[in-house]
């Protein structure tokens, strides 16, 4: 699917990591609101996007992702607050944001009597006069150059997604923002979406803007994230950031897990110790205590085999901290 | 500047691309002005086949004249109205307009280019009508007097206007409302039923110059053989035009930049 390879260009020019990551974030938000008469669907919401990375946007369905994304592409005005778009702020400098931005919002559409090569054409003349030379390169690096001259009505969703991905390659833009570009695919189409997602990043230094609901690809897909819940952010920081058990809990999987359990009951430094599917979790009073529990076991003759921080899924986290939100509401 | 005439024109390639390769719509287009040509002209051909002492051979001066009915006043704007309501608000029932409008291009550009696009497509329709029905005036004219050059050229300029006007209201129309359908259904219905009532209206008296079908049927070159001229100054034509054509699109344009994507 990643038909380009590293270090060569669509059209050949030189972009892979072309885009120097200097300067503004690729997106930035202060207090960002939007309000649809009483209700609010995105409010006071504050983001910094870093260049040259994989960013989520986690939220539920109708958490305000759309919304946001709206926005920033000035599709809808904001309520309140300000946001920027590659260092220019939005909407005043729209235009000439989005001539270095490519965007799907919710899902890509085309002109389905059209064929694929057709429908690009058209998004090509609308960007300007050296796009159209982009055209076979974005669609060999999607992998739809095979089916460039089907009609668009006879693709599948994925390739419809692919051909949104080639839509937004055209201007060889610094920053691609995605809404739910895994929406409706199958496992196969999901892997060729995040596999190009990675390449955009890694290879070409592009920033992508992921919204989605998929919990598991974004933190497969992204470096960082944000969850979003009622239209707040309630939650932004790396993946590792994210996930990680801040509570200081330890899995130990061991040879005798009961005996193990009797060795470390007592332990004033370890709380709810508790055995669970053939390993024993607990948490530390002191983060620097592993070792300690380690060699504990070890002498008493048990052979440990596995000891690592418990490490929760990103879904783990949304859902409780998701949630605790409503528990709170 | 260069590079602006340039995007300009990739636009409006752009969009004629979308709206030739629609064909079931060209189909339609063509058909609208083409069935009824083929069934006035085959009748008249039989009429005088079958009884030439009373009825005369099918082409000639008078057949023209209807033909320019048939294709200025009555079917032209039909297909001018199915070319014009794609062309103004096909982007928006396939989607694509959101997706127009993130390039960051400015909206009236992307109005802008409509405008051309759609009015060759449509002049481009019309002269394949015009052209086999000014054949059918010739082939089967007899003895009868033909068109000359100078009133082909008045009538080919006269068709070129009356239905790229109608096109470009068509375009804003469905601009404004952002519905094809409902643009097509309520232009037709303005143009083959309510406007040729008042136009006929007489009780309206000279209100009616402010009708595109007075204004139209006033410019017509050639015999009379349609609905009645209302006669009025060519200013006064002129100034109806220019009107027709800046209103509805101008609004279909305002439609357009504040549209939400």
């Amino acid at each position: 699917m990643c038909g380009a390879p590293a270090g060569l260009s669509l059209d050949g020019m030189p972009t892979t990591h072309a885009f120097q990551h200097h300067g503004a974030p690729a997106l930035e938000t202060l207090g960002l609101t939007k309000r649809f008469g009483e209700r609010t669907a995105v409010a006071d919401v504050s983001l910094v996007v870093p260049r040259g990375v994989a960013y989520g946007f986690l939220g539920h369905n109708g958490a305000g992702k759309t919304t946001l994304i709206r926005m920033l592409l000035g599709l809808t005005r904001a309520s309140a607050g300000s946001a920027s778009v590659l260092g220019l702020p939005v909407p005043e400098q729209r235009a000439q944001a989005l001539a270095r931005v490519g965007a799907i919002v919710e899902e890509p559409s085309f002109y389905p009597h059209l064929t694929g090569y057709e429908n690009l054409k058209i998004a090509a003349a609308v960007r300007g006069p050296h796009t159209r030379a982009r055209i076979g390169g974005v669609l060999e690096r999607v992998g739809l150059d095979k089916r460039a001259r089907d009609r668009v009505g006879t693709y599948s969703l994925g390739m419809r997604q692919r051909l949104g991905v080639a839509r937004c390659l055209l201007s060889d833009p610094e920053l691609l923002i995605l809404d739910e570009p895994m929406n409706g695919l199958d496992p196969g189409g999901m892997l060729d979406v995040r596999l190009m997602i990675r390449a955009m990043v890694e290879d070409e230094g592009r920033t992508v803007f992921v919204s989605s609901h998929l919990l598991d690809e974004v933190e497969k897909t992204c470096d960082v994230a944000a969850i979003i819940d009622g239209g707040r952010v309630i939650a932004q920081g790396s993946i590792a950031e994210l996930v990680a058990d801040e509570a200081g809990e330890l899995v130990i999987e061991c040879d005798d897990p009961e005996r193990a359990l009797m060795v470390l009951a007592g332990d004033p430094a370890v709380r709810d110790l508790r055995a669970e599917h053939g390993s024993l979790r607990m948490r530390l009073v002191r983060p620097g205590h592993a070792g300690e529990i380690n060699s504990r076991l070890v002498a008493a003759g048990i052979v440990v085999t596995r000891l690592e921080p418990a490490r929760r899924s990103l879904e783990d986290r949304f859902l409780e901290m998701t949630t605790r939100l409503e528990v709170a509401a | 500047m260069t590079l602006d005439l340039t995007v300009a024109r990739q636009m409006v390639g752009a969009d004629m691309l979308r709206l030739r390769k629609k064909r079931g719509m060209i189909a339609l287009a063509l058909a609208a002005m083409l069935v009824p040509l083929v069934i006035v002209t085959g009748y008249d051909v039989v009429k005088h086949a079958s009884d030439p002492a009373h009825y005369g051979p099918a082409g000639g001066l008078n057949s023209y004249g209807r033909l320019l009915d048939l294709l200025g006043v009555f079917m032209g704007p039909v297909a001018a109205i199915l070319i014009g309501a794609e062309a103004g608000a096909g982007d928006l029932a396939a989607g694509v307009f959101r997706d127009n409008v993130l390039t960051g291009r400015s909206r009236t550009a992307l109005f802008l280019a409509r405008i051309p696009a759609a009015a060759a497509v449509t002049l481009a329709v019309t002269a394949v009508a015009y052209v086999l029905g000014v054949a059918a005036t010739f082939v089967f004219a007899g003895g009868l007097a033909t068109p000359s050059l100078s009133l082909i050229l008045q009538s080919v300029a006269w068709l070129a206007l009356a239905n790229s006007v109608v096109c470009v209201i068509a375009l804003g129309v469905a601009s404004l409302t952002g519905s094809r359908t409902g643009t097509i259904t309520g232009l037709i219905a303005w143009e083959l039923v309510l406007s040729p009532l008042v136009v006929q209206a007489a009780s309206l008296g000279t209100l009616r110059r402010g009708l595109l079908d007075a204004v139209l049927l006033f410019l017509k070159p050639g015999p009379l053989t349609g609905p009645p001229v209302i006669p009025m100054a060519v200013a006064v034509a002129v100034v109806v035009t220019i009107a027709w054509l800046l209103v509805l699109p101008t609004l279909g344009a305002w439609r357009m930049r504040t549209r939400d994507a």
